[in-house]
């Protein structure tokens, strides 16, 4: 079972990049588990979901304790209770313009970073973070399918449709183009 | 296709073909009433919305759209069903066959969004069939099987999930054939209704006598709810392959301890079954499925001759402790052979408990004895 996390805030879209996800996985023919907890349900409020993705029916209820990602859409959501059962081998997918080894003192994690505050800005999506986000996972995770995302991404984006693709393109290939 | 619990209720609210739908959101019920509303908009459903200025109205609404013949939903959580109390004892009184989703949210005070069965465990009393749900698919499922045992037994039902977990948890969920379910659930015909050209009515003051025999005949309308909830659940699995009992055993063949549990943490003490059975230890799960009518007789058999049970509650009485353990014991009473049962407050306020933790309990729960007093194990 893959488990991951993204941990956002309310209006960056993360709830969404966990559709994407869940989603493309889905058409991929896997059975998928996707929900989100949030505070207040306001602007700028931590935002959580969790995604299990699994061959046989998820009948777990519960946390995710072990994640094999964590994605995070804010540097300033980065603290214990977040990275809590996060291991070496678990990989921490940041958006920062900042180098990986500026994270370091986090922890022995798998650590990578992209700057999506800038490729969103670039493809004029403001604070909307979430498809450059989706691309750089995929880039990283090797899954879910390239073409099913597009498919996915095109299909979910209420406005500026062309924008998000090339968005989630530009993470991609942020991350698979040697940044990381 | 993927839905979340919430939308997966929605869904079966669709098939059911309601005539009147009285609304009011609040957190984390909202999207059930807001897909309702999307299939109204796209004509998808015939369906008069009426938007309350409370859930106390909403419930009033309901309650005499109810009466007036035709089928009726609507959803709540948390403090809006505390704010319906009254007229949810007023709704059963009526005989009212309303169908409700109750989304399990902590109640206030502190504030919070949590999954937590207190609110809806707290309403036991008020004369509403409950069933409690595990996942999406079973929530769409329930909401069918719900209508037709409450129009059946003239009672009104709740159908009820927890946050997050369930109601905001998208997942693979299979929506049956308009067909099938017009096939399950007949048009509504109540033998009475509130209609000037027949001239009945409800509510009139009543003398003792008569509100004895009124409380009695609403109990035995309760009595009947359990084999209507049975036969319901039978033709549900003939029609469309999925069934899930009034109560639900898993592995509990030779087993030494029985977890029993409600809701959606059943899907996770599966796992923890499945661990404790490979690692050679006896252990199955019980599910508690349909909470009113308690099915005495249904746990009973199941229990009988098992060494121990330990009750899981996500939700807490202060004074007596978890609701399903004390409604377990109760049932238990005088059965030769029964078990030692354990209770543990596990989840309370919507703290995560994971396979481990259940696996753990079980394990503590077969090593010793059991407290009449309620344990709180996070």
């Amino acid at each position: 079972m893959l488990q991951f996390k993204i941990q956002g805030r309310g209006g960056q879209g993360a709830q969404k990049a966990a559709e994407i996800l869940a989603e493309a996985f889905f058409r991929e023919g896997k059975y998928i588990q996707a929900y989100a907890t949030y505070g207040g349900a306001r602007r700028g409020t931590p935002v959580s979901s969790f995604v299990r993705v699994d061959d046989k029916p998820i009948r777990l209820r519960c946390d995710i304790e072990n994640p094999d990602v964590i994605v995070c859409f804010d540097p300033s959501l980065l603290t214990g209770a977040l990275l809590q059962g996060a291991g070496e081998d678990t990989l921490l997918l940041i958006n920062s313009a900042s180098a990986p080894d500026h994270f370091a003192s986090l922890g022995n994690f798998r650590i990578s970073t992209v700057d999506a505050v800038t490729i969103a800005h670039a493809n004029d999506l403001g604070r909307i973070v979430n498809t450059t986000l989706v691309g750089a996972f995929a880039g990283l995770v090797n899954k879910p399918d390239l073409d099913i995302l597009i498919r996915v991404i095109r299909e979910k984006s209420p406005a500026k449709v062309d924008q998000n693709v090339k968005a989630f393109l530009e993470g991609y290939r942020a991350v698979t183009g040697g940044m990381n | 296709m993927l839905l979340n619990g919430n939308h997966a209720a929605a869904y079966g609210v669709k098939l059911a073909r309601p005539k009147v739908v009285p609304v009011y959101p609040i957190t984390p019920q909202t999207p059930i009433l807001e897909k309702i509303s999307e299939f109204q908009a796209r004509g998808e459903m015939e369906v008069d919305i009426m938007t309350m200025e409370s859930e106390h109205s909403a419930m009033a609404a309901c309650i005499t759209a109810s009466l007036a013949g035709v089928r009726v939903f609507t959803a709540t959580a948390s403090q809006g069903l505390m704010l319906m109390h009254e007229m949810l004892h007023y709704a059963s009184g009526a005989q009212a066959p309303i169908v409700m989703c109750n989304v399990n949210r902590t109640i206030g005070s502190p504030w919070g969004f949590w999954p937590d069965q207190t609110d809806s465990l707290a309403q036991r009393d008020t004369g509403w069939i409950q069933y409690y749900c595990e996942n999406p698919q079973e929530s769409l499922d329930t909401v069918l099987q719900a209508f037709r045992v409450a129009e059946k037994v003239l009672l009104p039902a709740m159908v009820i999930h927890e946050a997050f977990y369930v109601s905001h948890a998208l997942e693979v969920v299979e929506v049956p054939d308009r067909e099938v379910a017009d096939r399950y659930l007949p048009p509504f015909d109540p033998p009475h209704r509130l209609d000037p050209e027949i001239g009945e009515s409800w509510g009139n003051v009543v003398n003792q006598d008569m509100f004895y025999r009124h409380r009695k005949t609403l109990g035995r309308s309760m009595d009947q709810a359990l084999e209507a909830a049975i036969e319901a659940d039978s033709l549900w699995q003939e029609l469309t392959g999925r069934g899930y009992g009034v109560i639900e055993e898993y592995r509990c063949r030779d087993a030494e301890l029985l977890i029993v549990t409600m809701g959606c943490m059943a899907g996770t003490a599966r796992e923890a079954v499945d661990q404790l059975r490979e690692a050679g230890v006896p252990v199955g799960l019980l599910k508690v499925k349909l909470f009113r009518p308690f099915p005495v007789d249904q746990v009973r058999r199941a229990l009988k001759g098992v060494p121990g049970v330990v009750v899981l509650d996500r939700n807490f009485a202060p004074g007596t402790g978890g609701f399903l353990h004390q409604e377990l014991k109760a049932a238990l009473y005088g059965l030769e052979g029964g078990p030692a049962v354990h209770g543990c407050l596990a989840g309370v306020g919507g703290t995560n408990v994971s396979p481990t933790k259940i696996a753990a309990l079980a394990r503590e729960a077969m090593g010793g004895k059991p407290s009449v007093f309620p344990v709180w194990k996070g």
